[in-house]
């Protein structure tokens, strides 16, 4: 197996947990808080995915995950919403911890829920693309994995152009970087930070529709994704956007290359030993503020 | 003549209240519904809720027990699971027997509070200490380890003639139990192992080990992974055209690991078990019936758990303590017949299913029965 | 009852309930499965008060301590199975191995900043799972290890039953009473400055890193106590004890509970033990109603059921400002000062060529100044001309990026902060910071000069705390000379702004110091108590003191200093008399410029 293949294979699994570690960025910056619900939001698309696909014929259609994607991404941004009203908004004056653990709590919920609801049994969800793998100069494109990398692609690219470019985006952030400035020139921070917690969850919706497909998905799958996302936010640069995307494609290659290396268990490890170096050596991360030594 | 009469009645009366106490038997079911194996568990506890409430019209004459039941979460911990141990003894009626958790940690903590209260354990669990440690309260009615994997490598080295096997485990419990049954079933049998891997669950990647794999030259690979990861390992191996015969765990076999693959993706590929009650036209009935009743498809730990609550139930009828009885008992199941090995041993076959690529229903290959015995020869 | 009195009881009775519950469990004729549940709270309870060590009351979220219970229980286990220790040895040597590892962890990983270091915890903890699970050799495993033995000393085994469970929670007592004895003391104390404000606390002489790494391996100690315990209770071990849901459980524990309060912890422990217990009817959907009530908890009691409860207490005994009845202490009772009359014109404190950038900002380009001792030093310049910066570097908040910083003729630019604290510098901030949790005594005490606050005070027996006894009456003396002795029994929060400026003259006092740096001193006083403020720097200054001053108000300070710099854009432009440098035309512009008012 050649290394073009892995880099293949970690693109896909590497744009997926981008899309898990932006959602997660969003929501840190938009409230300060750390949701360590991120991964069971993930899981929780990939079953709403599930429940949805069964509720609708989507066998008839070549392109069944393409119509199930934007109805995934409002269920998760619905869920996000409920989850700063519910977990956030009243805990947003008291130290961060309380909103960490008010996560902890809902990401539980989730678990469980799901864990009722659909049982434990891992599950998958109806491919973006139907189709068979292509094969390129000796390196297997599975179709599913290509429409994952452009998917996520093109939300990251739209979603760049909302926080950049449009009044909505810029609001977004003003409201980040100084809520109480943004409150008094009559910028709405309660519903934008809402909208972050929003978009934060549909993206890890969406992410959680993509990755079902390919990796499968179980009620108990949450807490993998929320400390891959934890980690590549860390390495990228905490609070970064760029970084948290790069971070997660970072994280998802080492993995994939140290798989090919090592046994899996010890690539598993390797993982931690190299984080905790580079937190050694280079605490800010790769964009990051310059966090580094105390005074 | 009033004494005899009188002694009669009081006869009477005893051997009604001795009926009446036989008549209430509760059964706590101690299953991990949450956590790493609630997979197995939920299976477990809908077998053992469909032999304690079948639906036969005939019932009543069939069951002079009445069996209660109550459900207890094991959460796939050893401290829950001792936790609702206690609770459950703590019920109105003391329970002389339970069904135990599938996790052999979770099992192995409460195999000294069973030996305490005289309960008896009954197991679906396979891994092989459980009966190793003198316990005279545990009775398995899923085949051990020992017994599944000698299945499993016997398969693979004299059905398939394969000489240097690749084995891929979890770095679970199960997988590492199965690990170390499998190597030295292996040599024993005169082949290599030539390629192992530990593979945590959260692994989605499996390029990796399938690239080593291929490297090693292994002619045959054994997989000992849990439902998810022998799916994406199975998904990944066909998409890199990986052409190796596999035999997997028991995991291969559940109708759920089979609902994640496309039948082309498991062409080539066989799994021990203990039954097979979807594929199985012999168990046909019960697998309707189960999939009646609890909307689901059975699997090996399902059945293993329904034979085991009637065994349970049989052995309650006799006189004596339970556990003494199960010793004794030769139970004809739906799977097999169990009996003891005198070490709480109940089950000593295995089958291995085979898919043939078209379907995802697999058929049953090949019946083994003791080869764990036979192997040895 | 006196406002001292008062406190302390405010803080005892949440913990006297929670003791009192837990003893009515017991007695009511508990069953095995209750004292079941019992002795594992107990277990985590002791994980839980050792995680506020670095959680609560440092504040630093270590996500290790699942891994340090799980070390414990693995520790005491293997030695027990493996080289057939009984208890007495195998617990105290699974602690010390939690100790040394925190130690090696702690020395590498503790000076990250917060999320950092977290993730840094993770790592070790992820690590550490992985090697319980693939050295199967020694630990068994994914299987784990069975038939550990329960509670042996010396030959004789703890009986099962409510023995053991008594076994456990007296050390969960100990620890409970190790744990009273952090927060009542002067260390204590000083943990909560270092929390509330880590700068301030560092000028007061408190070593962050030495705290740190003292509460870290205090939380590790407590940790590997409770999962050693926790093992020879349950009687296997495997690596769910390791795994990172022991760590989301031990968190939401201490947070529900309360992170900063020893009933906290035991409150936590009890209710998450007990309540996925309590919902068992529901079956399967037990722990999304556990979910569903952790959020409702938080929601409702966002700081933890021991600070709703506290808070609750405290509006019923109302504000504590009633002072005690304690007497002033003479100041004969307060040893001599350490400014000894020097020759006047050497200068206690002199900076030569200070210049620091932060990101693409000059903040300071190349300052050269000196106090003399008992001179008063007015810094004057308009917004942004590097003031409050220079006074950070002398209090070693930063490195400069070039020059030099000489106290009494040392080279004190690469002490940390709290080394310059302990060598003479004290520092007052803007916005008083002071801890809100603590007396105004106790926060000017933490800071008293020669009295150092150790680890080690954790353990004495309680009741005899003679250095917090000295120190607060040093405290008491340094707030008579700041015109601050009503306010003693305050709490932080509560104190009124000029009061806390007072305060925190106060704590600069009682160090002894012999430069007072001063941040903004008469900001949002009125004209009396600006009054009263100049009055009393000039006595500290007489008596050998040097003061700078950086202020806004002309009024204020003019009459005030001695001597006067003006900063402008990083560089002096002026030195000299009050006088000749307002009417420096460099100046003038400078404001004016600037649009500043003279």
């Amino acid at each position: 197996m050649s290394w073009a293949q892995i880099a293949i294979d970690g693109l896909a699994l590497g744009a997926a947990y981008a899309l898990v570690a932006l959602g997660f960025v969003l929501i840190l910056n938009a409230a300060g808080a750390v949701n360590f619900a991120q991964g069971d939001l993930v899981m929780a698309g990939g079953f709403a995915a599930i429940a949805l696909a069964s509720a609708l014929p989507l066998d008839a259609l070549p392109v069944p995950g393409l119509v199930l994607a934007p109805l995934v991404a409002l269920a998760g941004g619905g869920a996000g919403w409920i989850v700063a009203e519910v977990a956030y908004r009243p805990l947003r004056h008291r130290p961060p911890v309380a909103v960490f653990i008010a996560t902890i709590a809902v990401g539980i919920m989730l678990q469980h829920g799901a864990n009722g609801i659909f049982g434990a049994a891992e599950r998958r969800t109806p491919p973006l693309v139907s189709g068979d793998a292509v094969v390129v100069g000796g390196v297997t494109l599975s179709l599913q994995s290509l429409a994952i990398v452009a998917t996520a692609a093109i939300v990251i690219l739209l979603l760049h152009r909302l926080l950049e470019r449009t009044q909505l985006g810029r609001r977004l952030r003003a409201a980040a970087e100084d809520p109480e400035m943004a409150r008094a020139i009559g910028i709405p921070v309660r519903r934008l930070t809402a909208l972050a917690f929003a978009l934060g969850a549909g993206l890890a919706a969406l992410a959680g529709l993509l990755l079902a497909n390919v990796y499968f998905v179980t009620p108990t799958a949450g807490l993998a994704f929320m400390l891959k996302a934890y980690i590549a936010v860390t390495i990228g640069g905490w609070g970064s956007l760029r970084g948290a995307v790069i971070g997660a494609f970072l994280v998802a290659l080492f993995e994939v290359a140290a798989g090919r290396l090592f046994s899996a268990s010890l690539a598993d490890a390797l993982l931690y030993a190299a984080l905790l170096l580079a937190l050694l050596f280079k605490p800010e991360g790769l964009f990051g503020e310059a966090a580094g030594r105390r005074a | 003549m009033k004494t005899v009469l009188f002694l009669a009645a009081l006869a009477a009366l005893h051997a009604a209240a001795a009926a009446r106490a036989q008549d209430r038997f509760h059964l706590p079911l101690l299953v991990p519904i949450t956590g790493a194996l609630a997979l197995e568990g939920q299976s477990e506890r809908d077998g053992a809720l469909l032999a304690l409430d079948p639906p036969t019209a005939a019932g009543d004459a069939a069951r002079p027990l009445r069996p209660s039941h109550a459900v207890f979460d094991t959460g796939s911990n050893p401290q829950l699971a001792v936790q609702a141990f206690e609770r459950a003894m703590a019920a109105e009626i003391r329970p002389r027997a339970m069904l135990g958790p599938i996790d052999g940690n979770s099992m192995l903590a409460l195999l000294p509070l069973a030996e305490r209260e005289k309960v008896a354990l009954l197991s679906v669990s396979g891994t092989a200490r459980l009966t190793e440690l003198g316990n005279a309260h545990i009775f398995r009615f899923f085949p051990s380890d020992v017994v599944v994997k000698a299945a499993q490598a016997r398969y693979a080295v004299q059905e398939l003639q394969r000489r240097k096997i690749a084995l891929v485990y979890q770095n679970t419990a199960y997988g590492q139990s199965g690990n170390e049954q499998l190597g030295r079933w292996i040599e024993s049998l005169g082949a290599a192992v030539v390629y192992r891997n530990s593979v945590p669950v959260t692994t989605k990647e499996m390029s990796g080990v399938i690239a080593q794999v291929r490297d090693s030259g292994a002619d045959a690979v054994l997989l000992q992974l849990h439902s998810g990861s022998s799916a994406l390992f199975l998904k990944q191996a066909a998409r890199a055209g990986l052409a190796l015969p596999i035999v997997g765990g028991s995991a291969l076999h559940q109708p759920s690991t089979a609902a994640l693959l496309e039948p082309a993706e498991l062409k080539g590929v066989c799994a021990e078990t203990a039954s097979a009650p979807a594929a199985d036209p012999g168990l046909a009935g019960f697998a309707r019936i189960f999939r009646e009743r609890m909307k689901s498809e059975p699997d090996a730990f399902a059945l293993a758990a329904f034979d085991a609550v009637n065994a349970a139930l049989a052995a309650a009828r006799m006189p004596g303590p339970l556990a003494e009885s199960l010793a004794k008992i030769r139970h004809p199941g739906l799977a097999m017949t169990y009996e003891s090995d005198g070490k709480g041993n109940m089950a000593h076959d295995a089958i291995i299913v085979c898919y043939d690529g078209a379907s995802r229903t697999p058929r049953i290959a090949k019946r083994y029965a003791r080869p764990h015995e036979a192997a040895r020869r | 009852m006196s406002g001292r009195a008062r406190i302390a009881a405010a803080r005892a009775a949440p913990l006297s309930l929670a003791a009192a519950a837990a003893v009515a469990l017991l007695a009511a004729g508990a069953g095995a499965y209750e004292l079941r549940l019992l002795a594992i709270a107990g277990c985590y309870a002791l994980a839980v008060l050792g995680y506020q060590f670095i959680f609560g009351r440092v504040g630093a979220l270590s996500l290790a301590q699942g891994a340090f219970f799980g070390l414990g229980a693995y520790a005491s286990a293997l030695l027990a199975l493996k080289l057939g220790w009984d208890f007495a040895r195998s617990f105290p040597a699974a602690i010390a191995l939690a100790v040394a590892l925190a130690a090696v962890v702690g020395a590498t990983v503790l000076r990250l900043a917060s999320h950092y270091f977290a993730l840094a915890t993770l790592a070790v903890a992820e690590l550490m799972h992985i090697l319980v699970i693939e050295w199967v050799s020694l630990t068994g495993g994914g299987n784990g290890l069975p038939n550990v033995p329960g509670f042996v000393l010396f030959g004789w085994a703890v009986p099962r039953g409510w023995p053991v469970t008594a076994f456990v929670w007296a050390f969960a007592a100990l620890g409970i009473a190790l744990a009273a004895n952090y927060s009542r003391s002067l260390y204590g104390d000083g943990a909560r400055l270092l929390r509330a404000e880590p700068l301030a606390a560092a000028a007061a002489g408190i070593d962050a890193a030495g705290r740190r790494l003292a509460a870290f391996l205090l939380s590790a100690a407590f940790g590997a106590a409770g999962g050693a315990l926790y093992v020879h209770t349950l009687g296997v071990v495997s690596p769910e004890a390791m795994q990172f849901d022991v760590m989301v459980l031990i968190l939401c524990m201490a947070v529900i509970g309360g992170r900063n309060a020893v009933a906290g912890a035991i409150v936590g422990a009890l209710l998450l033990v007990h309540l996925p217990e309590w919902f068992r009817a529901l079956e399967g959907w037990r722990y999304l109603a556990y979910g569903a009530g952790l959020l409702l908890v938080i929601v409702a009691a966002p700081e933890g059921i021991a600070g709703a409860v506290e808070a609750l207490w405290r509006r019923r005994l109302g504000n504590t400002a009633a002072p005690s009845g304690r007497t002033l202490v003479p100041d004969a009772a307060v040893p001599a000062a350490r400014a000894a009359p020097f020759a006047e014109d050497r200068a206690i404190l002199a900076v030569q060529g200070l210049a620091i950038a932060f990101g693409g900002n000059r903040a300071l380009a190349g300052v050269t100044l000196f106090v003399r001792p008992g001179e008063i030093l007015g810094l004057i310049g308009p917004n942004g001309s590097g003031k409050t910066t220079l006074l950070n570097l002398l209090s070693g908040f930063h490195r400069p990026d070039a020059g030099r910083i000489f106290l009494d003729g040392r080279d004190a630019t690469r002490d940390p902060a709290w080394r310059r604290a302990r060598a003479g510098i004290a520092r007052s901030f803007q916005h008083g910071a002071l801890a809100g949790d603590l007396t105004a005594l106790d926060n000017v005490a933490l800071a008293a000069y020669g009295i150092r606050a150790r680890a080690a005070d954790v353990f004495r027996l309680p009741g005899r705390d003679a250095k917090r006894r000295r120190a607060r009456d040093a405290a008491l003396s340094a707030l008579a000379k700041a015109g601050a002795a009503g306010a003693a029994h305050t709490m932080g929060a509560d104190l009124a702004p000029a009061e806390r400026r007072r305060v925190e003259l106060a704590r600069a006092l009682v160090a002894e110091p012999r430069v007072i740096l001063l941040d903004e001193p008469a900001a949002g006083l009125s004209d009396a108590e600006k009054a009263a403020l100049r009055s009393a720097l000039r006595e500290i200054a007489a008596r050998g003191i040097a003061i700078v001053v950086v202020d806004h108000g002309m009024p204020f300070l003019i009459p005030l200093a001695s001597r006067v710099v003006c900063l402008d854009a990083g560089r002096v432009i002026a030195a000299g008399a009050p006088a000749d440098v307002i009417a420096d035309p460099e100046v003038r512009r400078a404001y004016l410029g600037a649009g500043a008012v003279l």
